[in-house]
């Protein structure tokens, strides 16, 4: 397809970061003057392609960098684009950015893409804001970690699991996570990934009575609150993923209804897919 | 004088032809139609018609010119009242404003205003005909807020007074509801878009994916501008606070015409915004979105319910629209509200519904709907469209909290649409809550006035 060139958003870099996650750095002077902690952007290849809500890893200069993974039609298509090509509109800063203060020993949690740029941005936020923080990575297995270096040498504290225990600890992050609560060391938790782990973290938690942010994804268009297709319901409350999270209390949210929701478009994904092999766990769902 | 009673009638995309397509239905009229069309207006001393027109189009020279086939000079009038004469006269609601009150209509049928102002400014599009003045270049800058015809209207005047204008849009595309609202077979894009390029060709700056109170802060806008205009709409999403409103297949009007008009999901999979419509959509609500919304579904490929409270004759939206639905297929089901969606497996798999029966008008001078007791009934349907309306969106007013409103979020303003804050006026819907293009629009120009005498009054640049 012929691409609109738009010199403000070309990509500046992208790398593979493990067989099915990439990176991508672009230009994107406008939500890198303001992305704050816990905002995310959204994403518009061309003419043509559908707005995509992304994580934003860091902000540097007039640079974002996100993590996408191959998944869907969108996805795939931008790992087939070069550095040097440009995307039509790469929109926001979107979302609220989270709550900057000093909570004491903070946990960041993440087992999935989306969750894994998060855990970088809050990592560092965190610290400046004078936080003892422990951040902690579970992935498959031990080809897949990323980016480790970083988050270990910035972070006071990390962990890194694998489920099948090739490197780090083995397990999931909700299982460390238990034995620092167990010991009382935590006074406050942000996770992103997997909406079901976000689930179960949120249940450990509660038990725990340790406030517990979780980033949630829903279905987005225009994240400015038009089309209530992010909607989720908070304590039975409707609010809007894109203007009132993408955060919310993990202890008040119905994670069931959250992965029902992200599932409505399957099939047209997999149309849209093609000839494309649909399969693997993504952002919010399997 | 002999006076012919009938309309020159419009020619109409065929029924089968329309249902699978986005195509526009009215196919306008030809230059010897729009004649005769025009040739009807009797030329009335008091011309009715032009008082009941919100933004006051001399319509009586308008069809004169036109009945004497001076096709420029016809647009250059609407022009003088109008500057998108080619969407109003497709989706004003004539019939409740210059044509309801028409002298011929006490005879007979009404001038086809509407459809004589497309055909001119249509006839102007596609001879390149543009109005042509003299900017006289100003120094002060005014920012406007929104895209859509409110704020549009605000920015032709303004930048022909001479003032700067630079036009902030939180989309990927401009035009507020005329882009990503009303559908195509009402609105061709191409008209909406030529309309917008106006604006670029006389020098107004419009830029894109800027969320006002988001990523370019109000505090920004006010330090750089003299003057700033808001015309946010009122975007959001109402929902009926029922059970079931969680289930997938439900979703508001917004997001469905979104989809279908802003991303171009009836394109699917050329386009890559998906829209799922499966086989049996019920539409709530009965104003020009429920039909947007319905006629949509319906050239989707589903079978498609109107699910109203009241009857046919109370429904709220266009004329043309209810005739064109109806003759589409659109089944009508009124005197009912709606109680509950219901679900298996997180898919809507139909409605419960409560009859309702007509008693004393209410406020809005339409007899109230008062449900029937013990008279609940379920129908099934698997896609359920809520379209009850919309309401200011919150996220530029959380924003912008020294900013006065209502309580349900509609800006406050004066007469001269000035707001609490100095050098800040609003129209359109952010301060209606909900009303026309051509209501935006006339406040659109009426703010342009207000800012020009602040900025003449003011005489210097400065900040707001
Ligand atoms: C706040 C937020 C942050 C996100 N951050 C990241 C990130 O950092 N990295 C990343 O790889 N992905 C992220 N996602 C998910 C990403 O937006 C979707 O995976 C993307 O739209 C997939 O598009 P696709 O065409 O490749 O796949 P598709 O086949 O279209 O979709 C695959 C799955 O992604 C989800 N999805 C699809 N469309 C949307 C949409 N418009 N909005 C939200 N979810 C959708 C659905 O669950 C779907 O089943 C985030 C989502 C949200 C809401
Ligand atoms: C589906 C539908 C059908 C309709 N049909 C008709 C009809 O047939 N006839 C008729 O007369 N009227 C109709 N209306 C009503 C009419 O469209 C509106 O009254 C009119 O568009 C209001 O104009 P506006 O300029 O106030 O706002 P809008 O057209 O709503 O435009 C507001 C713009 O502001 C932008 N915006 C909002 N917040 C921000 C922000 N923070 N920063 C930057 N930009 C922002 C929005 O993205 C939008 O583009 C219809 C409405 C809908 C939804
Ligand atoms: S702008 Fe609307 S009300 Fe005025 S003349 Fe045109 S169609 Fe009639
Ligand atoms: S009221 Fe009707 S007949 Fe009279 S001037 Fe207006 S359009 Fe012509
Ligand atoms: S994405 Fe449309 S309301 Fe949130």
């Amino acid at each position: 397809m012929q691409m609109e060139k738009n010199s403000e958003h070309e990509i500046t870099r992208k790398e593979n970061l493990n067989s099915a996650d990439y990176l991508v750095e672009v230009k994107a002077p406008l939500v890198a003057r303001k992305f704050k902690s816990g905002n995310f952007v959204i994403f518009l290849l061309h003419e043509k392609g559908e707005r995509i809500p992304m994580s934003v890893q860091r902000a540097e200069g007039d640079k974002i960098t996100v993590f996408f993974k191959k998944l869907g039609k969108t996805s795939r298509e931008l790992d087939s684009w070069n550095v040097g090509d440009s995307i039509k509109s790469v929109i926001g800063p979107m979302g609220n950015a989270i709550e900057l203060k000093k909570y004491g020993n903070v946990v960041v949690a993440s087992d999935l893409v989306c969750g894994h740029a998060e855990n970088y941005a809050a990592v560092k936020a965190l610290k400046d804001a004078g936080n003892h923080v422990i951040s902690m990575q579970s992935f498959p297995t031990k080809d897949d970690v990323y980016p480790r270096k970083e988050l270990s040498t910035m972070a006071d504290e990390y962990y890194l699991t694998t489920e099948d225990g090739s490197e780090g600890i083995k397990g999931h992050y909700t299982d460390v996570l238990k034995g620092l609560l167990d010991k009382n060391k935590v006074d406050m938790v942000f996770a992103g990934g997997e909406i079901p782990s976000l689930g179960k973290l949120s249940e450990l938690t509660k038990r725990y009575n340790i406030p517990t942010m979780v980033t949630l994804r829903q279905i987005m268009i225009d994240g400015t609150g038009m089309c209530g297709a992010c909607r989720v319901f908070i304590d039975g409350e409707m609010k809007l993923t894109c203007i009132d999270g993408p955060m919310f209390d993990g202890h008040k949210v119905n994670f069931e209804e959250v992965i029902a929701r992200l599932g409505m478009f399957r099939e047209e994904e997999s149309v849209a897919m093609d000839n494309y092999n649909n399969r693997g766990v993504h952002c919010g769902h399997k | 004088m002999d006076i012919n009673k009938t309309r020159v009638p419009m020619r109409e995309l065929p029924v089968e032809d329309r249902i699978k397509k986005f195509d526009e239905v009215p196919l306008g009229y030809t230059e010897e139609q729009a004649i005769a069309e025009a040739g009807r207006c009797i030329q009335c001393n008091n011309a009715p018609c032009i008082r009941d027109c919100p933004v006051k189009i001399d319509i009586k020279t308008f069809l004169k010119q036109v009945a004497e086939g001076k096709f420029k000079e016809a647009f250059l009038t609407l022009k003088k009242d109008n500057p998108i004469p080619a969407i109003a006269g497709r989706v004003c609601p004539q019939e409740s404003q210059c044509e309801s009150v028409c002298t011929l209509g006490k005879i007979g049928d009404a001038a086809n205003i509407g459809k004589l102002e497309s055909f001119a400014a249509d006839w102007a599009r596609k001879n390149n005909v543009r109005e042509e003045f003299d900017i006289e270049e100003k120094p002060q800058k005014v920012a406007v807020i929104g895209t859509g015809p409110a704020s549009i209207s605000c920015a032709v005047d303004l930048r022909k007074n001479g003032y700067k204008v630079t036009m902030y849009e939180a989309l990927h595309k401009a035009g507020g509801v005329l882009q990503y609202g009303i559908p195509e077979f009402r609105l061709p894009r191409d008209v909406v878009d030529d309309e917008l390029s106006y604006l670029t060709d006389i020098g107004v700056d419009i830029r894109l994916n800027r969320i006002i109170g988001q990523n370019v802060s109000f505090e920004e806008l006010r330090s750089e501008y003299d003057a700033i205009f808001i015309g946010t709409g009122a975007g959001a999403p109402l929902f009926l606070g029922i059970d079931g409103e969680k289930l997938n297949g439900v979703y508001s009007a917004n997001e469905f015409l979104i989809r279908v008009n802003l991303m171009k999901a009836y394109k699917f999979p050329q386009y890559d915004t998906p829209i799922k419509v499966k086989d049996k959509v019920g539409v709530i609500g009965a104003g020009n979105v429920a039909m947007d919304a319905a006629r949509s579904a319906l050239r989707l490929g589903a079978e498609v319910h109107v699910l109203y409270r009241r009857t046919k004759n109370e429904a709220p939206a266009r004329k043309e629209e209810l005739r064109h639905a109806i003759e589409e297929g659109i089944n009508f089901v009124e005197l009912v509200a709606p109680k509950r969606i219901l679900g298996k497996d997180g898919w809507v798999k139909g409605i419960e519904l409560i009859k309702m029966k007509l008693g004393e008008p209410d406020s809005s001078g339409r007899p109230r709907p008062v449900p029937i007791d013990v008279s609940e009934f379920t129908m099934d349907l698997d896609t359920v469209v809520v379209a009850l309306g919309t309401k200011p969106n919150r996220l530029f007013l959380s924003r912008t909290p020294e900013l006065k409103t209502t309580k349900k979020g509609v800006i406050t303003v004066d007469d001269a649409l000035a707001t609490n804050i100095e050098g800040v006026f609003a129209g359109g819907d952010a301060i209606s809550g909900g009303s026309t293009v051509i209501h935006a629009l006339g406040e659109g120009r009426k703010a342009a006035k207000s800012i020009d005498a602040y900025l003449s009054d003011k005489g210097k640049t400065g900040s707001v």
